[in-house]
């Protein structure tokens, strides 16, 4: 009795090695799918169903856990906890704000899972040593850097910063402000503001009256709108609005011609950049959601691919991240490379784009030789 | 700048946080429930109006006439249906139930109307009247405000010259005494939230065209609600539309002379200020009901 137990143990053991190697990779996925990102959480959702998708179709099944974090550290922080623990996921995607993956990083050596961090900008995230951490986006720094070298050629002598009091905006405003000193601009005003709030036109009206060159945002989502409806309303005009990503990249916000035209953007990814099935993402994208993928769509498609596909070759947490770090990519987001330079760790240096908005049109106007049109500076009404 | 300028956009949007104050306040004064779901009523008063606007062409101000019976009936049936349930129970009881509603709504909201903010552009949506002295006033700002002052106007006289108006301030001044009089207090406190819901709603409509609409914008306008309420004192109708106003110029004045970031800060020491003097807030009165 006790030998054929013994056997049936055996049995099951050298089983389930096997089972486990044919099953689905399990890859846990966390987004803000409620809460104040919810719009852009949706995107990045978008975007993993179609890698998801396409990688079916490349005979590789990917069991995904997702789970919300509605934009709450402390919830993200909790379901990396349940991913790891409970649903034992080889690797975990997300989270989308710096907020959130911010404080998942610093949890991931503990648990030894990899993490993947497709969108979040903030620069701490991968510059700790952090082991297990990946970041395929450009970190905040490079959304100002890219911004104002497209602008530099112009010659702008003062800046103003309207920023969201948020992680993402104070450090890619830190970095802004750092940039700017380098390039000899005078910071004229400097107007932080919580998220939300139906009036902006006193902070607006403070930078109107110094009447700066460059107006820099961050915002996300509906605020960018409301700020730039009230920037029109009060007549605020300066040479250019720089827009640091979210808010400024959706596809609704282009839509609102009256107050968008013209608007400078950073972003990580357009469809029109001439990167390996960029345009073919955007044109998929639009049929089946029926709208114009942001870059954290493609962002959430190509963390995902890239997680999946290194996760179906390794055998457990420990050499799927000994995969991620050796292995380079090339996809829709130009090529992938997790390298350590400049104080960072596990880092994609993610060349980002600058596009503006020219008659409700997405146009990639900066670097040269990704861009087909040109920038339209001085800003007009 | 001018000192005027941001007392003047101060005031202005002081009159909206109103009348959202408003309708919470009589909730309040007249069923002794705080209404955590007001701000999600504000959400539905703004998917109104863009549906109005959007399907049905009109604009978002002349819609407020199709809003508020729609928006009166809603808080009736739910005041009928589910609030009623709780008049008579703990505080915590009430404090589920208008949650959970709340959270009903605005999920339902989020699955109907996906997370996509909505816009609502108008004709006049960025526009300005511009004053001599470099003075901006919005011109959405302004009709919500002088709107906002005709709806007072309307409420005040239903409140103090009809028999209905007299019953309701009767049955929150003294629930038991107004029943004993043969006030019929179970159909006052029907009325009470319908009009509370009917308030939310055309708050929602009437910054429909100058902020975004989104299935969890209410939440930071319930938040706003609450404290306008507290400041004005619990229950009074004046005090709410003083405390809206307050709201806003703080608010308005403290972006201007210190930094946004800082306004919730100054609002909130305000805020605290006033409870440490006058527990019973600005126009309370004292004690209440127990």
């Amino acid at each position: 009795m006790k030998k054929t137990f013994a056997l049936v143990v055996a049995a099951a053991l050298l089983a389930f090695p096997i089972l486990a190697y044919s099953a689905p990779v399990k890859i846990g996925f966390i987004n803000s799918i409620t809460g104040k990102e919810a719009q852009i959480g949706e995107n990045l959702t978008n975007g993993a169903t179609m890698a998801i998708e396409d990688l079916k179709a490349k005979g590789i099944q990917v069991e995904l856990v997702k789970e919300d974090d509605g934009g709450d550290p402390k919830n993200a922080l909790a379901a990396y906890e349940k991913l790891v623990t409970r649903d034992a996921v080889m690797g975990v995607v997300g989270p989308y704000t710096s907020g959130c993956a911010n404080v998942v990083a610093s949890r991931a050596d503990q648990y030894q899972v990899p993490l993947l961090v497709p969108a979040a900008a903030k620069e701490e995230i991968t510059m700790k040593g952090y082991k297990n951490v990946f970041r395929l986006n450009a970190p905040a720094n490079v959304y100002s850097k890219v911004l104002m070298d497209a602008v530099k050629a112009y010659k702008p002598k003062t800046i103003a910063f309207v920023y969201a009091a948020t992680d993402f905006g104070v450090s890619t405003v830190k970095t802004a402000q750092e940039n700017a000193l380098k390039m000899g601009l005078k910071e004229v005003a400097n107007e932080k503001y919580q998220q939300g709030q139906p009036d902006y036109r006193p902070s607006l009206l403070k930078v109107k009256a110094l009447n700066p060159d460059l107006v820099f945002l961050v915002s996300y989502d509906a605020d960018a709108i409301l700020l730039m409806r009230q920037a029109k309303e009060i007549g605020l005009a300066p040479k250019a609005f720089l827009g640091a990503g979210a808010g400024y990249t959706t596809a609704q916000f282009a839509q609102q011609t009256e107050i968008s035209n013209f608007v400078v953007s950073a972003t990580q990814w357009t469809d029109d950049v001439n990167w390996t099935g960029a345009a073919d993402f955007g044109s998929r994208y639009k049929t089946k959601f029926g709208k114009e993928p942001s870059y954290h769509a493609a962002c959430a498609y190509e963390a995902i691919r890239i997680m999946a596909e290194s996760a179906s070759k390794s055998k457990n947490p420990a050499s799927l991240r000994a995969a991620l770090k050796a292995g380079s990519w090339s996809g829709i987001m130009g090529s992938v490379k997790f390298a350590d330079y400049s104080g960072f760790t596990n880092q994609n240096n993610h060349p980002m784009l600058v596009q503006q908005i020219q008659n409700g049109k997405y146009e990639t106007v900066y670097p040269a030789p990704f861009s087909k049109k040109k920038l339209v500076y001085p800003f007009k009404r | 700048m001018s000192f005027l300028q941001p007392l003047l956009s101060g005031i202005l949007t002081g009159g909206v946080y109103a009348l959202a104050g408003i309708g919470m306040s009589l909730v309040f004064g007249v069923m002794n429930i705080s209404n955590f779901a007001h701000g999600d009523l504000m959400m539905l008063g703004m998917y109104l109006a863009y549906f109005a606007f959007t399907l049905l062409h009109i604009d978002p101000y002349l819609s407020l006439v199709l809003i508020i019976p729609t928006a009166f009936l809603f808080g009736y049936v739910l005041e009928k249906l589910f609030i009623n349930r709780v008049i008579n129970h703990p505080h915590q009881n009430q404090i589920l139930l208008t949650i959970g509603l709340g959270l009903i709504m605005s999920n339902t909201a989020l699955l109907a109307f996906t997370s996509d903010p909505k816009i609502l552009t108008t004709s006049y949506s960025s526009s300005a009247f511009n004053l001599p002295g470099g003075i901006s006033i919005s011109v959405p700002l302004l009709l919500s405000f002088l709107i906002t002052c005709v709806i007072i106007a309307i409420l005040y006289i239903f409140l103090s010259k009809t028999t209905t108006g007299m019953a309701l301030r009767a049955t929150s001044q003294n629930r038991e005494a107004a029943q004993l009089m043969g006030i019929n207090v179970a159909k006052m406190s029907a009325i009470a939230f319908g009009l509370g819901t009917a308030l939310a709603a055309t708050a929602g409509a009437l910054i429909a065209p100058t902020y975004y609409i989104h299935p969890l914008a209410g939440h930071s306008f319930l938040l706003k609600a609450f404290t306008i309420c507290v400041l004005g004192g619990l229950g009074s109708v004046v005090g709410a539309g003083v405390g809206g106003i307050i709201i806003g110029v703080v608010e308005a004045m403290s972006s201007t002379y210190l930094s946004s970031d800082w306004k919730d800060v100054v609002v909130f020491v305000l805020f605290l200020a006033v409870l440490l003097f006058r527990p019973q807030g600005l126009f309370g009165k004292m004690g209440g009901q127990s």
